[in-house]
């Protein structure tokens, strides 16, 4: 019955796109996307020849790891005759590809095709994380939440609850401040042959698993959101110089030093994947990361988890345990400026194909959901049933804070990246020297430019589709 | 007779300009360009930054930078570490090696594998090793109640775990360079020393090792050279962390260039490299002189 209402609705996609004037339209075009190999382009990966029938134009997907991707588009940006004419970005990219010119203004063509997909149905901060300067470069494709995924059925284990009252004075529930979060890490950790929720461990289990390495700037993926949660922001916005070094960042760094101890031994190398990795694995108690990897939670297939024990979604503890505006982001797809027109033209039809809404639901009926971004899915009862975390998506967005677009991103991840990880291994003595050294190393390259330029780069005017 | 030399010299010119065309395109216009490019603002990547004569500003900055200190530090006490080991153990095995025991040759042969293969490979093969939680030296290690450790990504051990990976790969090397000179050694030395009564440690210590001490500089300098190159198995093992633990010169240009995208900065931080290097090389034709002169 399932694999039927997955045909049905996959014949639905293609009737409907099939009766637009799409058919055959771009015949002999053939379009190349520069990707990631993640879940916003590995669920789309493997059907792109449906859009070869519908448009007669031919898509070759070429997916890369995260670490060097951007260096990839980069280059890709700056030569001038372009060998990709899509692009996948992540929404702090738009910042130093929009500057650069390097993406192509979808404004008009999101505004004329407004009911095609279903504009009013995404949801509007997805569609802001893609601007520059009010200008939409990029299409939401996945939408993402920074939050924590816990342990759910150790957490409601009875021995464990009275264990961690008798402990700390409270009940055992998804942490809401991050010293509760930091309590649940120190609690959870446990050696080898010690129990957990009635049984003996085999090995260790350690109360959470956080992104600290270096590379690619990992460990500021996690650190951004903490400062964010603590109301923090990147850049002053008289002087369009950097604020990390401030009372939040210095809070988020110091609650990250907290969590070492209850985090695996490897901690400095912990990637975003390694870590996930952890919680898929079931061998930690809580772990804050992107939704777009909380996906595999739910699939038998992609983690383990699901078979010995249940997965908890909760959105990211604040400072003083009061509502927070979460930490958003959008992994989309972007057109190459430099590519023809009829190339451009093919190209936004396959995005519209790609991500809409109708092929967002086929991948979650399928069971190969992404972190989607269309209200409609999040919301519906039996989706939410089967991906529990799609309230926490919905929720947490309607008061979404946007992340980080600076032209400078990338310096601001690969120097924070190390300066934190340093202070993480021990080598930098306080936090305040950490981010200190990070901000000046920025400022050095910021004060090269004049200010009206830093705060024109640190504005958010609203995206020019909502007038 | 004049046309001859003329006609001579034209087709030897004819002969050598692919190989010089080829050493231009590769080597002296990259150079003379990095060169140029040492002097300007050249971002990639953002291409809003003015790309401008910059005088020696980029110089200036790698110079003041600690940055480039501590990572110029790191390449020097690697390079110690590991040319140290590889020396002690290169020439301990070409000793053992050119003992005339059976299957010597054949050891000889297998000891020169890590040597022919790829340096990424060499580091994705101790990256299996290290791993700490899915790695072979850990699991081997449980079996002994001990670890896991975090061989790479620990402040304490990563440098070493580099060293490691390089010393395996690189001391076949001086293998291979010892025992060829200790083949070639007239055996008359060594046959009036055990006449004279010597111990073995006297023989290696007042016979072996001086004759073969030209060969040992050499090896030892272009294994230096190397070392001050290092990246392959770094880039693979730990990406210059954990911190900037294992940030050596090379990483430093890597990511003045292709993560910052500041060619200009990253060109001129590879002529500082280059000076560094061709003051060693300098010292070290002038150790070599001053041996031929002693001698």
């Amino acid at each position: 019955m399932k694999h039927f209402k997955a045909v049905a609705l996959a014949s639905t996609v293609s009737l409907a796109l099939a009766g637009t004037a799409w058919s055959g339209e771009f015949d002999g075009i053939e379009l190349k996307m520069l990707a990631i190999g993640d879940t916003s382009v590995t669920r789309l990966a493997p059907i792109v020849g449906e859009f070869e029938e519908l448009t007669g134009a031919k898509v070759q997907i070429d997916q890369f790891p995260y670490p060097g991707l951007i260096d990839k588009i980069v280059i890709e940006a700056s030569a001038n005759t372009p060998s990709y004419q899509l692009m996948w970005v992540d929404s702090p990219w738009v910042g130093v590809l929009g500057e650069s010119g390097a993406l192509q203004d979808l404004t008009e063509w999101v505004k004329r095709d407004a009911a095609e997909i279903h504009l009013d149905d995404i949801i509007p901060i997805q569609l802001q994380e893609n601007t520059w300067q009010g200008k939409l470069l990029a299409f939401p494709a996945s939408g993402m939440i920074w939050h924590v995924n816990y342990r759910k059925d150790l957490f409601e284990n009875a021995d464990e609850q009275a264990a961690f009252k008798a402990k700390y004075g409270y009940d055992l529930a998804p942490a809401k401040t991050w010293d509760q979060f930091i309590d649940i890490a120190e609690f959870f950790t446990r050696k080898a042959g010690e129990t957990l929720a009635g049984k003996t461990l085999e090995k260790d289990f350690y109360g959470n698993a956080q992104a600290y390495s270096r590379v690619a700037g990992a460990i500021t993926h996690d650190f951004f959101p903490i400062m964010r949660s603590f109301g923090g922001q990147y850049w002053d916005s008289e002087t369009g110089l950097c604020a990390i070094d401030r009372e939040p960042g210095l809070k988020a760094a110091e609650v990250m030093k907290k969590l070492v101890p209850f985090n695996p031994p490897d901690y400095l190398g912990l990637m975003w994947d390694i870590r996930t990795g952890y919680m898929e694995r079931g061998e930690v108690a809580q772990s804050g990361y992107w939704s777009v990897r909380t996906v595999r939670l739910t699939n038998p297939n992609e983690a383990v988890l699901p078979t010995i024990g249940e997965a908890g979604y909760q959105p990211s503890p604040t400072g003083d345990g009061g509502p927070m505006e979460t930490m958003t982001g959008a992994l989309s797809f972007g057109i190459n400026s430099k590519a023809s027109d009829r190339e451009k033209e093919a190209a936004w039809a396959f995005i519209k194909w790609g991500t809409s809404r109708d092929m967002m639901r086929r991948f979650a009926e399928e069971g190969n959901g992404v972190s989607m971004f269309h209200k409609s899915i999040l919301s519906d009862p039996d989706l939410q049933a089967k991906y529990p975390y799609y309230k926490v998506l919905l929720e947490t967005q309607e008061t979404a804070q946007r992340r980080i677009f600076h032209p400078f991103y990338a310096d601001v991840e690969e120097i924070f990246g190390v300066e934190l990880n340093k202070y993480m291994a021990g080598e930098t003595e306080s936090a305040q020297e950490a981010l200190t050294n990070g901000c000046t190393k920025i400022n050095t390259r910021l004060k090269v430019f004049n200010q009206d330029m830093r705060l024109r780069w640190i504005a958010d005017p609203k995206a020019e589709i909502f007038n | 007779m004049a046309y001859i030399r003329k006609r001579n010299r034209n087709i030897f010119l004819v002969f050598m300009m692919p190989a010089v065309l080829v050493l231009f395109g590769t080597t002296i216009y990259p150079m003379i360009y990095a060169g140029y490019l040492s002097f300007r603002s050249y971002d990639l990547a953002k291409l809003f930054v003015p790309r401008v004569f910059v005088g020696w500003a980029n110089y200036q900055e790698i110079i003041a930078s600690s940055e480039f200190l501590h990572t110029l530090t790191v390449t020097f006490k690697l390079m110690a570490m590991t040319l140290s080991v590889q020396l002690v153990l290169g020439v301990g095995i070409a000793l053992l090696v050119t003992q005339r025991l059976p299957g010597m040759g054949i050891a000889r042969t297998l000891l020169l594998i890590p040597m022919m293969i790829s340096p990424v490979i060499v580091g994705l093969v101790w990256l299996f090793l290290y791993f700490p939680e899915l790695g072979y030296l850990n699991y081997f290690l449980s079996f002994l109640g001990l670890g896991p450790y975090a061989w790479i990504t620990s402040t304490d051990w990563a440098l070493w775990a580099i060293a490691i990976a390089d010393i395996w790969q690189w001391t076949p090397f001086i293998m291979m360079g010892t025992a060829a000179a200790l083949t070639n050694l007239s055996p008359e030395p060594f046959e009036a020393a055990k006449l004279d009564g010597n111990s073995a440690w006297d023989v290696f210590w007042r016979v072996t090792l001086p004759q073969i001490r030209p060969v040992l500089i050499s090896l030892m300098f272009l294994r230096a050279i190397d070392a001050f190159k290092i990246y392959d198995i770094i880039f693979v093992l730990t990406k210059g962390g954990p911190g900037d633990t294992t940030e050596v010169l090379s990483m430093y240009i890597y990511r003045q260039s292709f993560t910052f995208w500041r060619m200009g900065v990253g060109a001129a931080a590879s002529f500082v490299s280059l000076i560094i290097i061709v003051v060693l090389i300098t010292l070290f034709f002038k150790s070599l002189n001053r041996e031929a002169h002693q001698a």
